[in-house]
């Protein structure tokens, strides 16, 4: 952590009284646990997998047993197996994606925010554009276009958050710009690469990751989404969206663990990485107000 | 320009919807046309149809024109204010008469999530900002992260078989019951139903909104919690709010200045969540069979309807592309410190 | 401290999960043990007087608008379907359930008998044939009226028919492939002179194309939204697009009064939404189309009647005979001897559906079980001809089985999965399952880009020509992508559409259905069943194989 004074936390000698607060650790350790759970299960998949998730290994619609811890779902498929299968698809995807858009959002927000004039005029509308176009809309157009692959669905998520990355940088980066600091490096004749990057993006590292415990996060409920529309994977690659939207008929049957798992599933993931980035976050506003 | 106001501002950004929605346009025209297949393709299927006959219709459909005779005919159309008619399933139906019905339908079920979620985020996000550290704010932060990963199918069909099959005491899909029938004046049922007097209607539209719009209410509430919290507390941890404390100023005071503080970003993140509502509303509205614009996209989609998506897509972006301004306009009214 | 505090916030978080997951787990644990209850039927509101005095529409010839009363609620009957009504101008009109409102608005000459494929009078008494079996004569009833009132003559009736030819809409080629020309020789005689003989041109009079439609359709532009109707039992009072359609008995009927004044369609998204909605009271019959599972559960349920529909469509799986390794009709003959029919049926389907050994369906004259040759399921003979194929385990057959996700429900990728599970089994296949949305897949399969892909098939008119000509003759199985063709087949084909004895033209039928099942371009899987589930209040739904529903029959059992 960088621990030099700036010359915000000149201003707060009382600050020192908040770093007494335990960071959210235990928010970040369950999170930590949740996620390294569901990786530790992608990566074992072959060897922790009780059967083939591909193939018809029972009768139908077994409720959760010892045999089948979470049932087997309409055509005989191990449904345990597919929730394991199942988060390699995720986290595949969700990584890939988050990673491209924000090694395309964070430098083209920070650029945008700082230098003003033309390029932010195009970038902003440019990205406000594919802004208001609607998330989900646009991932299904380019996966209707790419075709139901995972890879195509993580581009076509990607797409979807750089602007997100784009306009919280740009925002955050206006709005420190225009504080004293700033205008002091720029007094001491510092050159503007620097500021943006010793100056600015330091103090945008909380911004960051707020907004990436949020898009990681979201991202995965996006692909769900995306498969819950039949647009992410072709069967019979096991996926949880996909679980989910097949099973919701039975559901409302009673058998209640066709959606139920893959659901949840679904939700701890996402919450695992959301705990993570909420713990992040305020660790590291700890850190920066030191 | 810095120096040029907020006047000059407005009009700018007002200025720039316009190439926000060509660069849109652009877009989707771009996307519907790479993949294969097209809106006659798609109704005529593998019926038995003479080739002459194919090409007659997609003659009618205006589809044996070259695609930048397509591309400009279609813009041309919707500055006339003319969104074009329906290519397919059925053909020639004005879009605009869809997104009449459509449009107030995904409007109405955003204005109620909205308020949910508002107001939930609000009220959870202040009493943890202001418990800051205790249980209630680890309750508060654990309700936020587990609300915003909700996964909307599941949430929604969990809503419904309680609410709908087992306790059968509100309706799992639609809009109002069908034996009701309903004058519509705004297309928003609830506001109508108030206008015309009419009670059962109310009622009816009332009880259909519930759940979508409850479903879709709690998942967007838990970043409005976590966005109202981290900002007060920031506030409220202000050297200056110290020094308010220390002059004796009153605390609900400091919480007013620190709540005003926190509604920057939320008004940033009400801008924002309106595109990402239609996302949420694609899934809410499937889930619950709701007749909006997020389902009449998808459907389209399906049928390659080009008419109908462009229109669609160029409609909602307005109106999103005007959000977006009114939130940035706000945003500045509220921050001082950013100039223009 | 650092410890008690994390193990403090790490426990709130997980009791906090664990309540949650365990009240909703409790739930629905609870829940399996007992059977939902029945929710109360209908909403308070809907018996309410006020609910219907804002209607904006009005009628003067009924009395249904006209008070409120108990006796009204009986005389309305509400269906809920998933399809959707897409153009209500027959001249455009080509989906199953849009020619069903269709049929209920307007009439042709012929129609079928109520649930049978028998061609009976409609608008017309009678008809003859010429000789030669080109020239048609129908004679209409007398003092025919359209459904607000205006006299329908011959006239009317030739004009439609000269509209279809005219718009060249969707459905115009029954008509045009058909028909030469259409006069009126006097105020209630129709003549159709045919380009060729046709032995089945009764079932294609019986089809909308065909239907005579009041005055008010412009005669050279499709309406798509048009609710002026023709001469049938009912007639559209309202008609609000993806909402609902608001039928009323047509008072200038020649027929039997309707037995229910007044019938409601609501159209609903999904399966899910239209199960939902009859449970909750909110219709009285589901219609096209619940999905297997939903249909097994009214099964279960007190208070519900599931219909059984005999189904004329069929599903198959295509080949292409032009590409490798489909180019060889032994790969061909192996893959469709490997199909395991009953497995899909009983698993996907859950029942709604019958094994299918032909292309044309059971139950219509000349159907042969053709297919039979290669038993079901028979791994053994699969094996057997892939090895004469020169496939063994170290170098299988690799194929790219295609589907299409939602055209034909979402049953349909676990149809591809079965028949994977079911090729690989022969240890000599490897199966690749890919999927395109269905305006891209047709793209590709009228390319004849794909290999091995699933179809369906809804008939245009039912007769054993509509199920194998469009398929089989090379001149017409353009769009199937199959490319499949040969001269003895063609010449059969159209011999058969030109002979008028029945007898005769089944003999050619099985002929070719044969020659079918030696060349392997289709194999036959199922052909559907459909379900009607209503109250159990409700009477009078007469199923017909045309899979049409006529809603004059329908009303509600008082009490």
């Amino acid at each position: 952590m960088d621990r030099r004074i700036k010359p915000k936390s000149l201003l707060s000698p009382l600050a020192k009284q908040l770093t007494s607060r335990l960071p959210g650790r235990g928010l970040l350790l369950a999170g930590l646990a949740i996620v390294l759970l569901f990786m530790g299960m992608a990566v074992f998949a072959p060897w922790i997998s009780p059967y083939d998730p591909t193939k018809m290994v029972d009768k139908p619609f077994l409720p959760p047993s010892l045999k089948h811890f979470m049932g087997t779902n309409r055509i005989g498929q191990d449904v345990f197996s597919r929730i394991i299968w199942g988060s390699r698809i995720v986290l595949y995807v969700v990584f890939s994606a988050t990673l491209l858009s924000m090694a395309i959002g964070i430098p083209l927000g920070l650029l945008s925010g700082y230098r003003g004039g033309k390029i932010d005029r195009v970038l902003s509308m440019f990205m406000d554009s594919m802004y208001s176009f609607p998330a989900l809309i646009l991932a299904i157009a380019i996966a209707a276009v790419l075709g139901p692959s995972p890879m195509n669905t993580a581009i076509a998520i990607a797409f979807v958050y750089i602007p997100t990355y784009f306009r919280m940088i740009r925002g955050q980066t206006l709005s420190i710009k225009s504080q004293l600091f700033i205008d002091a490096a720029h007094a001491l004749g510092i050159p503007d690469k620097r500021i943006m990057l010793i100056h600015i993006l330091p103090n945008l590292a909380h911004t960051i990751l707020v907004v990436f415990s949020l898009s990681v996060a979201d991202a995965i409920l996006t692909e769900a989404g995306l498969s819950f529309l039949g647009l992410s994977v072709t069967p019979p690659t096991p996926d949880w969206g996909y679980d989910l939207r097949v099973g919701q008929p039975f559901f409302l049957n009673g058998q209640w663990w066709l959606v139920f798992f893959p659901g949840l599933s679904v939700m701890l993931l996402a919450m695992g990485f959301a705990l993570i980035g909420e713990a992040l976050s305020e660790r590291l506003s700890l850190a920066q107000s030191i | 320009m810095a120096k040029k106001g907020l006047g000059y501002y407005i009009v700018v950004r007002a200025l720039m919807i316009i190439p926000t929605i060509l660069i849109l346009y652009t877009i989707v025209f771009v996307l519907l046309r790479i993949l294969p297949g097209n809106p006659i393709l798609a109704v005529v299927g593998t019926r038995n149809i003479p080739p002459e006959q194919l090409r007659h219709l997609e003659h009618l459909a205006g589809l044996d024109k070259p695609l930048i005779a397509q591309y400009f005919d279609y813009l041309w159309n919707v500055l006339h204010g003319n969104f074009g008619v329906t290519l397919a399933s059925p053909m020639g139906v004005p879009v605009m008469d869809y997104i009449a019905t459509r449009f107030p339908a995904t409007l109405e079920l955003a204005i109620w999530g909205f308020t949910f979620s508002v107001i939930i985020g609000l009220v959870t996000g202040m009493i943890a900002a202001l418990k800051r550290g205790g249980k209630i704010d680890t309750t508060m932060r654990i309700y936020s992260i587990v609300a915003y990963t909700l996964f909307i199918p599941w949430l929604g069909m969990i809503l419904q078989y309680v609410f709908g099959v087992v306790l059968g005491v509100l309706p799992t899909g639609g809009r109002i019951d069908p034996r009701i029938n309903l004058q519509t004046i705004t297309g928003l049922y609830v506001l109508d139903s108030i206008l015309t007097g009419n009670l059962p209607a109310l009622i009816s539209s009332i009880k259909h909104l519930i759940l979508p719009s409850l479903t879709l209410g709690i998942v967007l509430s838990g970043a409005y919690t976590r966005l109202v919290r981290n900002n007060m507390v920031d506030v409220l941890s202000m050297d200056f709010i110290r020094s308010y404390k220390a002059r004796g100023i009153p605390g609900y005071k400091i919480t007013w200045y620190a709540l005003k503080n926190a509604f920057i970003p939320v008004i940033t993140l009400m801008g924002l969540q309106f595109a990402i509502l239609l996302g949420g509303a694609i899934l809410t509205e499937t889930t619950f069979s709701w007749p909006g614009m997020g389902t009449f996209i998808v459907d389209r989609i399906e049928y390659r309807d080009y008419n109908s998506i462009q229109g669609a897509i160029i409609f909602f972006a307005f109106f999103v592309a005007v959000i977006s301004l009114v939130v940035d306009v706000i945003y500045a009214l509220l921050d001082p410190r950013i100039k223009y | 401290m650092g410890l008690k505090a994390l193990s403090k916030q790490v426990a709130t978080a997980i009791i906090v999960a664990i309540v949650i997951i365990g009240v909703v787990a409790g739930y629905y644990a609870f829940q399996a043990s007992k059977a939902p209850a029945s929710p109360a039927s209908i909403s308070p509101s809907s018996s309410n007087p006020s609910a219907t005095t804002s209607r904006s529409f009005t009628s003067s010839t009924t009395t249904s608008s006209a008070s409120p009363t108990e006796a009204k609620v009986e005389s309305e009957i509400v269906i809920g379907v998933t399809d959707k009504v897409t153009d209500l101008d027959p001249a455009n009109a080509y989906d199953f359930f849009t020619w069903e409102v269709l049929y209920n608005v307007m009439e042709g000459l012929v129609k079928y008998k109520p649930g049978t494929t028998e061609i009976v009078p409609g608008l017309a008494e009678n008809w003859t044939v010429s000789g030669d079996g080109k020239v048609w004569t129908f004679v209409l009833r007398p003092n025919l009226k359209f459904s607000d009132g205006t006299p329908l003559t011959a006239k009317d009736v030739v004009r439609s028919i000269e509209r279809v030819m005219k718009i060249k809409g969707d459905p115009s080629w029954l008509v045009t492939s058909f028909v030469e020309k259409v006069v009126a020789k006097d105020d209630r005689t129709v003549v159709f002179y045919l380009k060729q003989p046709t032995s089945f041109f009764l079932a294609l009079v019986a089809t909308p194309p065909y239907f005579p439609v009041n005055p008010k359709y412009p005669g050279d532009k499709i309406v798509s939204d048009a609710t002026w109707g023709g001469a049938g039992p009912y007639r559209i009072v309202r008609f609000v697009r993806d909402v609902e359609l608001v039928l009323e008995a047509n008072p200038y009927y020649y027929g039997p009064k309707p037995k229910t004044e007044k019938i409601i369609i609501k159209f609903y998204r999904d399966a899910s939404a239209l199960r939902l909605a009859l449970e909750s009271g909110e219709i009285d019959i589901a219609w096209r189309t619940l999905r297997p599972t939903d249909i097994q559960y009214f099964k279960q349920q007190s208070g519900f009647k599931v219909i059984e529909v005999p189904g004329s469509f069929i599903r198959y799986i295509c080949f292409n005979t032009k590409v490798s390794p489909t180019d060889t009709a032994l790969v061909r003959k192996a893959l469709a001897a490997a199909i395991d029919r009953q497995q899909i049926i009983d698993t996907v389907l859950l029942g709604a559906g019958e094994p299918l050994y032909s292309l044309v369906p059971k139950g219509l004259w000349s159907h042969v079980d053709a297919f039979k040759v290669y038993g079901d399921a028979n791994t053994e003979l699969a094996k057997k001809l892939l090895e004469q194929a020169g496939y063994s385990k170290d170098k299988p057959l690799e194929i790219t089985l295609w589907y299409t996700p939602t055209h034909y429900g979402d049953t349909e990728a676990d149809i591809a999965q079965l028949i994977a599970q079911q090729w690989e089994k022969t240890g000599l296949v490897k199966v690749t399952i890919k999927s395109a949305e269905w305006s891209t897949y047709v793209s590709y399969i009228r390319k004849g880009q794909l290999q091995a892909y699933l179809l369906g098939w809804y008939p245009d008119y039912l007769d054993p020509d509509d199920y194998l000509t469009p398929f089989l003759d090379s001149n017409a199985n353009g769009w199937s992508g199959t490319g499949f063709a040969n001269e003895t087949v063609n010449k059969l084909l159209e011999k058969a559409q030109t002979i008028v004895n029945q007898q005769e033209r089944a003999k050619i039928y099985e002929e070719v259905q044969n020659i079918l099942a030696e060349q392997v371009p289709y194999v036959p899987l199922f052909q559907g069943k459909l379900f009607i589930v209503t109250r159990s209040d409700i009477e009078g739904i007469i199923p017909s194989p045309t899979m049409i529903l006529m809603y004059d029959t329908i009303y509600k059992v008082q009490g």
